[in-house]
């Protein structure tokens, strides 16, 4: 077979002609071509893996004004969640606790560690610590604490070992479509509710998890709506 | 046919070894935490200009979005006139009687006792231990560090529910009777803080019912 561009050039007309391009090019531009195929569609999985919120929110750790940790305080010490997040049960938010609630203990327990240093003066002048938020949803997604923690949803759950972090960070997406998985199979995360704030739990009698939340939605009734009011208002 | 010089060559090359780099960087960053903030791309209504619970807000002077009710005031139904209920006293004696019972609209049952454990579990076990012999982790790690000799330590032994007698809840005897124990779980004592922020009026008093089951269980005279 021919090159046409030899075919081109044997013509006498076409000799004095210089080509606009060296002749590699030609060959060249197959090979482009098959790069621009390949780099379209790793360009397109890139964004796609790039901007989910498995990469961009998943493993945000701010830094706090205090090292707290829940890895002491939890971990070690075994305080419930209950203890500091006292509204957890009662109203759609999770409070960050106020400073008197550290001091009940940090009152006795290392009183000049310069760590807590913005503890005590924020307990002296009444201006409260500014924690950093570090788990949020988009201002248009209500998200309601009670409602989840009294039907059986664990803190774990979304928020992860928070008792094995010395410094918290996100470790679910919390995005739609991960709303939307669990609202549509509450049966893979559901425990008894005096067990929500068990870090460890594990179904009685060594159950298969998704079993025991079968028949746990069952009896508690438990069929979380799919329906775009229900966290959109 | 004729070949793609060789500097062509190392540059695709180069290029498509280049394409490389922003996968490893997301690869990376699917697996690592930052505490740099969340980079947030379509931000639609995400972020709007209203405050929430605990949010910040520059308009007022301490800076903050919620507020409290007016110094002075009292909402509807939370004037607290029952004596009993609220401050643990025998009402009409202005407040200098403890209640020996559990206020009438307290019903002690199952339910209640459960709910007790429960909250004493959360609030109190950590000092005052889960069976209340004042040995809760709290109280042990600060142990520790006072053994450690690490400074800033004013640690005060947690009380032992069961070795006071004035504590014991059920003997008609007691001078320290249930209205009294209700009101060291509100407002504190010696060292012990008020618990008042943290657990609401009921629980207060379930914990107080669940004390007086465990010092029952503990053999305590009746």
């Amino acid at each position: 077979m021919k090159n046409p561009l030899d075919k081109w050039l044997s013509q006498p007309w076409n000799r004095a002609r210089t080509l606009p391009f060296p002749r590699w090019v030609d060959h060249f531009v197959k090979v482009l071509g098959l790069v621009a195929v390949a780099g379209g569609g790793y360009v397109t999985m890139l964004v796609a893996y790039g901007a989910s919120p498995k990469t961009l929110a998943v493993g945000y750790a701010p830094e706090q004004p205090v090292p707290y940790s829940h890895k002491l305080h939890v971990g070690e010490l075994g305080l419930d969640c209950r203890y500091c997040h006292t509204s957890v049960e009662e109203t759609a938010k999770a409070n960050i606790p106020p400073t008197s609630t550290c001091m009940n203990c940090h009152s006795m327990i290392r009183k000049e560690s310069p760590l807590l240093a913005p503890v005590r003066e924020s307990f002296a002048s009444g201006q409260p610590v500014e924690w950093v938020r570090v788990h949020s949803v988009a201002d248009y997604a209500y998200f309601n604490h009670s409602a989840h923690v009294t039907r059986g949803v664990g803190c774990v759950s979304c928020h992860g070992r928070i008792d094995t972090m010395d410094v918290v960070y996100q470790t679910q997406p919390l995005s739609m479509s991960w709303c939307v998985d669990c609202h549509r199979h509450p049966e893979r995360s559901l425990r008894p509710a005096s067990e929500v704030t068990n870090m460890t739990w594990q179904p009685p009698n060594g159950q298969d998890p998704y079993e025991f939340g079968k028949s746990y939605a069952e009896q508690h009734s438990i069929n979380p709506p799919t329906d775009c009011s229900t966290c959109h208002r | 046919m004729p070949t793609i010089p060789g500097w062509v060559k190392s540059l695709l090359i180069a290029l498509v070894l280049l394409s490389f780099v922003p996968l490893a960087l997301i690869a990376r960053a699917r697996v690592s935490t930052s505490p740099d903030p969340r980079i947030h791309i379509v931000h639609d209504m995400d972020h709007q200009e209203k405050f929430r619970p605990q949010e910040e807000n520059a308009l007022f002077a301490d800076g903050r979005a919620m507020r409290l009710p007016v110094a002075g005031t009292i909402a509807r139904g939370e004037l607290q006139a029952d004596d009993h209920l609220y401050r643990g006293t025998v009402p009409g004696t202005n407040n200098k009687e403890w209640a020996r019972k559990l206020p009438p609209s307290v019903t002690v049952d199952e339910e209640l006792l459960a709910r007790g454990q429960e909250r004493y579990a959360i609030h109190c076990a950590p000092c005052h231990g889960l069976a209340g012999h004042g040995d809760g982790p709290v109280h042990r790690r600060a142990l520790q560090l006072v053994n450690q000799k690490k400074p800033g330590m004013a640690w005060q032994a947690p009380k032992n529910l069961h070795s006071d007698p004035e504590l014991i809840l059920s003997s008609a005897t007691a001078k320290k009777p249930a209205g009294y124990v209700y009101h060291v779980i509100t407002n504190g004592f010696n060292n012990m803080n008020g618990y008042k922020a943290q657990i609401s009026v009921e629980d207060r008093w379930a914990i107080v019912a669940y004390v007086a089951a465990l010092q029952r269980s503990q053999g305590a005279p009746q």
